[in-house]
C-alpha cells in the first residue's frame, strides 16, 4: 500500500496541480465577465512549451529548474493525501518546511546564471516576501506542533480525526484564521503576485525560461499551490479518510484564495511584509501564546 | 470537441498545442496596439482561443507587430523575434507593415516588415477590429495546419539575407548574427 | 602515543617553522604542512582513548595535568584537521605576501594552543593555553595591519575582559577547594551552594561567551573575522571561537555537572533558561544584521555570530537531543563555515583582495568549482536535507518542540529564513549575474585552494546523508554527561516521536531527481547561448551595467533598517569613548613637561603655606 502510495501520491499532485492552474484561469475568467480558456489549456500550454527549442544559459540553469520541481514532488511524498504519507518517518513537519524552501531555491539559482537582472529582483522580491510570511506561517506551525505534541504530520491528522478538525478548537482557531490570511502570499497569487510581476519585471523569476525551462516552472507553480493548500487541509482542517473527500476539501480553500486573486489589486513588497508582519503574525502570535499557556 | 478534432490530436499532439497555445508578445510597436486590450479583456476574451500576451520574448511563441515600425522599433523586434523560441510564428496587424501603409515616406519608418523579419501573415486594414485578429488567428491555425506557417525556418535558412537587409538600414548591430553565416558573401553574392 | 609529545610536537613545530623560514620558503611550507598532518594522525590515533597525565611537578604546590577523554578528542580532531587545511590552503593564498613566516608559525601556534586548551586537565593548564590563545590570535587578526590592527586591538580588549573574568573565577575555585584539576573541582562543586555555582558559572561564562562571541559580547568579532587573513578566518570561525563550546560545555556537564545545571536559578527563573534566551537573540538579531552586510566576510562573520547562538542553544536548553544537536552543530558549523571563508579567500585571491558583494558577480562561469563547493557550503549552512547543517538543526527544533518551548523553535527557525536571505545574497552576488568585463579572463582557483574546500564540502555531505557517523562519537560524549542514548544509525535517529531517516529522503531526493531530469530531456533540445543573449526588452545587454546586485534587499532593508543597528557594539564603541576622554582629561593634567609638574609643587606649596600663614584652623 505505501509503495503505491510513492507513485500515487505525486501524480495525484501533478494532476490536481494542472488542475488547479486551468480552475484558476476559468474561474478568473468568469469574475471578469468572460468565457476563458477551457479547463485543459495548461495541459496545451505545457506540452506546447515542451516541444519549443529554448536557450539555456548553463548547467545550473538546467539543474536548478530540475531540482525545484523534483523537491516539490519529495515534499508530496510527505503529504497524507487522505490516506498514510510515503516518507512519514524522515523528519516530519520540519522536513517539509525546509523541503518547500528547496522550490524557490532552485529557481532562484537556476535564474541567477541567466544573468538577467529582471529575474534578479524576483527572486529578491520572492525571498522578501518569503520572511514576510513564514513570520506567522512558523507561529502557526509551531503552535499545531506544540499542541499536538509531535512533529509528525501524520500524527496530527490522526489527533484531529479522534476530537474536532484544529481550525474548530478554541486556541487553534487563531492559528487557523492567520493560516488562511497568509494563504495567498503562500500561493503567489494577487495581492501578493509581487514575485512574477508581469508588466514590471517581466514576469520575474521566469524571465529567462521558455520551452521545457517554463514547463517545467508552470508544474512547479501548479505543485506550490497543491502544497500550499493540502498543508492547510492536513494540518488545520483535519485531513481526509480518502482522497475524494481530500480533493473537495482542496477545492474549498482553494476557492477561497481565488476569490481573493480575483477581489485586490497588486502591492509592493514592502506593503506586502507590512501587512504579514501586522494582522496574520498578531493573530498567529495570539494563537502561539494562547497553545502555550493553556495548552491540550 | 468533434470526431475530426479529435483525431488531428491523436495523429499530431505536438502541432495541436501549438496551435491552441498562441501567447503573444508584449510589444506595442506602433498605434494598432490600441485594438489589443480589447481583444485580450472581457469584450473579446482571446483566451477563449489559447491566446493570451506573455511578458517576455522567451516564452511567447505568436509575435503580433501592431502597426507601423520606425527604425528604432525595428532593432528591438528584431531582437525580441530572435529571442523568441521556435517554432515561432509572426503577424503583420495593419497595412503599415505589408507597405508602409499612411507613413509610406516617411523618413524614419521602414515599409516592407518582411524584408527583416520573415511575416507568416497579414490584417490588411487601418485599423483593423479586434475581429479581425480572430480570423488571423484561425487563418493561423489552418497554416500551422498545414504547415505554411514556416517564418522560423525561412529566417534560419536565408538568415544571411535578412542579416544583411537589417544591417543596410540599422547600420553596425550590437549583437553577432545569430546563425552561423557569412554576412559578407550574402552581401556580395546579392550586389555581384 | 602521549599527550605530552603531542603539544610538543605542536609548539616545537610552531617554532621550527619560524626558524626555517629563514632558511628557505619552500621548507617552510612543507614543514608546516607535514607538522599539521602530524598532529591530525596523532590526534586521530588516540579515538575512543581516556586517561590523565601529569606533566609538570609542582606550581605553587599544584600539578599541572593533561587528560583525554570523548569530549576534548572531538574538539582536537577538529581543530587539527581545520588546521591543516587551512594550513595547506593559505600555501596559495599566503603566496607572494610578506611576514608568511611569521604568518606559518603564528597559525600553528593557535593550533598547537587550541589543541593545549582542549587536552588540559587542570583549570591553570586551560587558563595558561587560552592565554597563548589569545595572543597569536590578536597578532594573527592584526596581520594585515591599518583596519586589521584597530579590530585585534577590539578582539584583544574584549578577549582581555574575558580572560580577566575566568582568572578571577580560577583563582576563586583554588581558594575554595585547594585544587585546580577537573575532577577535584567537580567533586567540590557537587557540595557547593547554588550562589556560589551561580557566581563561578558566570565568571566563566563571561570568559566563554566573549571568545564565543555570544550577544551581548560579540562585538569583536565581525571587524576581526573580516579583516584577518581568510585562512585565518576559517580557523578563527570554525574552530578558534568554539572553544568557548568547549568550556561552556566543560563548565556545565563536567564541572557543575547536569543535575545541578539545570536546577540552578534565582527564583524561578532558570539559569539555563537564561542562556537559552541569549542563544535565541544570538540567533535572531545577528541573522539580520548580516542580511544587509556588503562585504562578503563581514557577512559570514555576522552569520557566524548568529549559528554560535544556535550551539548555545542547544547546549544550555539541556535535553538529550538538544545537546547532541548543539555539539553537532559546533562540527558541522565548522566545516561549512571554514568552507565559505575558503571560497572567499579563493575569490579573494583571483580578484586581487575584491570582497565587496557589490562589485562581484557572474564568477560561476570563471571558477565552477569553487561554486560548487560555495553551494554545498551554503545548502549546510541553511541546514538543506541531505547536507550536515540539517540534521543538527533538526535535532535542536526537535527537542524546542517537543519540550513545548515554541518561541526559542520559532527564534531558532526564523533564523533559518533570515539565513537563506543571506546566503542567496552571498552566492548571487559573488558567483551569478553578469560577469564583468574586468574578470573575463581570471583563471580557476589553485590546486592548493580546490583540495581542502572539496574535501569540506565532501564531508558536508557525509554527515548530511550519514550522519551516524559523527552522532556516534557525540552520543558517547553525551553518555557520559550522564543524558540517555539517542540510539544512533547509521543514517539518523531511531526515536518514538517522528523519527529521523536521511536514506530515505536521499533516495526520493534522487529518483525525483533522475526522473524530472528525464522528463526535461524529453523535450525540445535547447542551444546554449552566453550572457550576453540574456532578455533585455528588446535591447543588446549593456555590458557591466545589466546586473542587481547592490541593495539586494532594498525594499526590507528599508523597513528594518531602524530596529537593526547593533546597539551592544554602539555601547562599548562609547564606553571605550568615555575611557578616551577620561585619558585625554587626566593627560591635560600630566603634561608630561618637567616644569608643569614643577609649578603644581611649587602651586601646592604656595597653598599650604598660605594656609599655615594666613588661616590655622588646627
Amino acid at each position: 500500500m505505501r509503495i503505491l502510495w510513492f507513485v500515487l501520491s505525486p501524480l495525484m499532485a501533478l494532476a490536481v496541480g494542472l488542475f488547479f492552474l486551468g480552475l484558476s484561469r476559468r474561474f478568473m475568467a468568469r469574475i471578469q465577465w468572460r468565457v476563458g480558456p477551457p479547463l485543459y489549456q495548461p495541459l496545451i500550454d505545457i506540452l506546447r512549451q515542451f516541444t519549443q527549442k529554448s536557450v539555456s544559459h548553463g548547467p545550473l540553469f538546467d539543474l536548478g529548474v530540475v531540482l525545484s520541481l523534483a523537491s516539490s514532488f519529495i515534499v508530496v511524498l510527505f503529504m497524507p493525501l487522505g490516506g498514510t504519507a510515503p516518507l512519514s518517518s524522515s523528519g516530519g513537519l520540519l522536513a517539509v518546511l525546509y523541503l518547500m524552501l528547496l522550490g524557490p531555491l532552485g529557481i532562484a539559482l537556476s535564474g541567477g546564471e541567466a544573468a538577467n537582472p529582471n529575474v534578479s529582483i524576483g527572486i529578491s522580491r520572492k525571498l522578501i516576501l518569503a520572511v514576510g510570511y513564514e513570520v506567522p506561517f512558523l507561529m502557526i506551525v509551531l503552535a499545531l506542533m506544540t499542541y499536538y505534541g509531535t512533529i509528525s504530520i501524520g500524527e496530527i491528522v490522526a489527533a484531529q480525526r479522534e476530537s474536532a478538525s484544529a481550525i474548530a478548537s478554541f486556541p487553534l482557531v487563531f492559528s487557523g484564521i492567520a493560516y488562511l490570511l497568509i494563504l495567498p502570499a503562500m500561493l503567489g497569487v494577487r495581492p501578493f503576485e509581487v514575485v512574477g510581476a508581469a508588466q514590471e519585471i517581466s514576469s520575474g523569476p521566469a524571465a529567462e525560461y521558455g520551452g521545457p525551462y517554463l514547463a517545467l516552472a508552470t508544474i512547479q507553480h501548479g505543485l506550490t499551490m497543491f502544497i500550499g493548500i493540502s498543508l492547510f487541509v492536513n494540518l488545520l482542517w483535519g485531513g481526509a479518510s480518502n482522497p475524494v473527500v481530500f480533493f473537495l476539501k482542496m477545492l474549498v480553500v482553494f476557492a477561497f484564495g481565488f476569490w481573493v486573486n480575483a477581489a485586490f489589486p497588486r502591492l509592493r513588497v514592502e506593503q506586502a511584509v507590512r501587512y504579514l508582519w501586522r494582522w496574520p503574525t498578531l493573530i498567529a502570535f495570539v494563537g502561539l501564546i494562547l497553545v502555550a499557556t493553556i495548552g491540550r | 470537441m468533434d470526431r475530426n478534432q479529435l483525431m488531428k490530436w491523436i495523429k499530431a499532439p505536438t502541432k495541436m498545442a501549438h496551435k491552441y497555445s498562441l501567447n503573444a508578445v508584449y510589444f506595442c510597436t506602433g498605434c494598432g496596439v490600441i485594438e489589443v486590450p480589447p481583444t485580450i479583456t472581457s469584450r473579446w476574451d482571446a483566451e477563449r482561443f489559447g491566446v493570451v500576451p506573455t511578458a517576455t520574448a522567451r516564452q511567447a511563441n505568436l509575435f503580433l507587430i501592431t502597426g507601423y515600425v520606425s527604425v528604432k522599433t525595428l532593432r528591438a523586434i528584431i531582437r525580441t523575434y530572435e529571442q523568441m523560441p521556435e517554432p515561432k510564428y509572426t503577424v503583420g496587424f495593419g497595412s503599415c507593415t505589408i507597405n508602409g501603409g499612411m507613413y509610406w515616406d516617411s523618413y524614419n519608418t521602414i515599409n516592407q516588415l518582411d524584408k527583416y523579419i520573415p511575416i507568416d501573415g497579414y490584417i490588411a486594414g487601418c485599423m483593423p477590429r479586434p475581429e479581425a485578429i480572430f480570423v488571423a488567428v484561425t487563418h493561423l491555425w489552418t497554416l500551422i495546419d498545414k504547415d505554411m506557417a514556416d517564418g522560423y525556418k525561412r529566417y534560419r535558412k536565408n538568415y544571411a539575407a535578412y542579416r544583411a537587409n537589417q544591417e543596410m538600414i540599422l547600420g553596425e548591430m550590437e549583437w553577432p548574427p545569430i546563425f552561423q553565416t557569412e554576412v559578407a558573401t550574402a552581401i556580395t553574392e546579392r550586389e555581384g | 602515543m602521549s599527550l605530552g609529545l603531542l603539544l610538543i610536537v605542536a609548539f616545537g613545530g610552531s617554532l621550527l617553522t619560524y626558524l626555517l623560514g629563514k632558511v628557505s620558503a619552500r621548507t617552510r611550507d612543507a614543514f608546516a604542512v607535514l607538522i599539521s598532518l602530524a598532529l591530525v594522525v596523532m590526534v586521530a590515533s588516540l579515538y575512543g582513548k581516556a586517561f590523565r597525565v601529569p606533566f609538570y611537578g609542582g606550581f605553587l604546590g599544584m600539578p599541572l595535568v593533561l587528560r583525554i577523554d570523548g569530549l576534548s578528542w572531538l574538539f582536537a580532531i577538529a581543530a587539527s584537521v581545520l588546521g591543516c587545511l587551512s594550513v595547506v590552503f593559505s600555501l596559495g593564498y599566503m603566496k607572494g605576501k610578506e611576514r608568511t613566516s611569521f604568518y606559518y608559525s603564528m597559525l600553528l601556534l593557535v593550533i598547537a594552543a587550541m589543541l593545549g586548551v582542549v587536552l588540559s586537565g587542570d583549570l591553570l593548564s586551560l587558563f595558561i593555553f587560552w592565554e597563548i590563545m589569545s595572543w597569536s590570535t590578536f597578532l594573527l587578526i592584526s596581520y594585515n595591519g591599518g583596519p586589521a590592527l584597530a579590530a585585534g586591538m577590539k578582539y584583544f580588549v574584549m578577549s582581555f575582559v574575558g580572560s580577566l573574568a575566568m582568572l578571577a573565577g580560577v583563582l576563586t575555585l583554588h581558594g575554595s577547594f585547594g585544587t585546580l584539576e577537573f575532577t577535584g573541582v567537580a567533586a567540590g562543586m557537587s557540595s557547593a551552594s547554588p550562589g556560589y555555582v551561580l557566581a563561578i558559572l558566570v565568571l566563566f561564562g563571561v570568559a566563554f561567551g566573549t571568545k564565543n562571541a555570544i550577544w551581548p559580547f560579540h562585538a569583536w568579532l565581525p571587524p576581526a573575522h573580516s579583516e584577518a587573513p581568510s585562512p585565518f578566518s576559517a580557523v578563527l570561525s570554525g574552530i578558534l571561537i568554539k572553544m568557548g563550546v568547549y568550556g561552556f560545555l566543560l563548565l556545565m556537564f563536567v564541572i557543575v555537572g547536569l543535575r545541578t545545571f539545570l536546577s540552578l536559578g534565582v527564583g524561578r527563573i532558570e539559569f539555563h533558561t537564561v542562556l537559552s534566551i541569549i542563544g535565541a537573540i544570538t540567533i535572531l538579531l545577528p541573522t539580520f544584521i548580516a542580511i544587509f552586510q556588503n562585504d562578503a566576510k563581514r557577512l559570514l562573520a555576522w552569520s557566524t555570530v548568529a549559528q554560535a547562538g544556535y550551539i548555545i542553544l542547544g547546549i544550555s536548553f539541556g535535553t538529550s537531543l538538544s545537546v547532541a544537536g548543539g555539539m553537532f552543530h559546533f562540527l558541522n558549523h565548522a566545516v561549512f563555515k571554514a568552507l565559505l571563508f575558503m571560497v572567499v579567500g579563493a575569490v579573494e585571491y583571483r580578484t586581487n583582495g575584491v570582497r565587496d558583494l557589490d562589485s562581484l558577480g557572474g564568477l560561476i562561469k570563471r571558477m565552477p568549482v569553487t561554486f560548487i563547493v560555495a553551494v554545498i557550503g551554503v545548502c549546510g549552512l541553511i541546514g538543506v536535507p541531505l547536507t550536515n547543517g540539517f540534521v543538527s538543526k533538526w535535532l535542536i527544533y526537535k527537542t524546542l518542540i517537543l519540550e513545548r518551548s515554541p518561541f526559542l523553535a520559532f527564534a531558532a527557525l526564523f533564523g533559518t529564513w533570515g539565513t537563506i536571505l543571506y546566503s542567496y545574497k552571498f552566492l548571487h552576488n559573488i558567483f551569478l549575474g553578469q560577469l564583468p568585463q574586468r574578470y573575463e579572463d581570471m583563471e580557476r582557483a589553485p590546486f592548493t585552494m580546490l583540495l581542502p574546500m572539496t574535501i569540506l564540502s565532501v564531508v558536508v555531505v557525509l554527515f548530511g546523508v550519514l550522519p551516524g557517523i559523527p552522532l556516534a562519537v557525540i552520543d558517547t560524549i553525551g553518555v557520559s554527561f550522564g543524558f540517555e542514548s539517542l540510539h544512533v544509525t547509521p543514517w539518523g535517529i531511531a526515536s518514538d516521536t517522528g523519527a529521523l531517516n536521511t536514506v530515505n529522503m536521499l533516495v526520493a531526493a534522487l529518483v525525483g531527481l533522475v526522473v524530472v531530469w528525464c522528463v526535461f530531456r524529453s523535450g525540445a533540445r535547447s542551444v546554449s547561448v552566453g550572457q550576453a543573449d540574456s532578455y533585455a526588452a528588446g535591447a543588446a545587454v549593456p555590458r557591466d551595467k545589466y546586473q542587481y546586485s547592490v541593495r539586494f534587499y532594498a525594499p526590507l532593508r528599508r523597513m528594518m533598517a531602524p530596529y537593526l543597528k547593533d546597539f551592544v557594539d554602539s555601547f562599548y564603541m562609547r564606553l571605550a569613548g568615555w575611557v578616551r576622554g577620561l585619558g585625554d582629561g587626566l593627560r591635560r593634567i600630566y603634561t608630561g613637561y618637567v616644569g608643569d609638574y614643577v609649578m603644581y609643587i611649587l602651586v601646592f606649596l604656595a597653598v599650604l603655606i598660605f594656609v599655615q600663614i594666613a588661616w590655622s584652623p588646627w
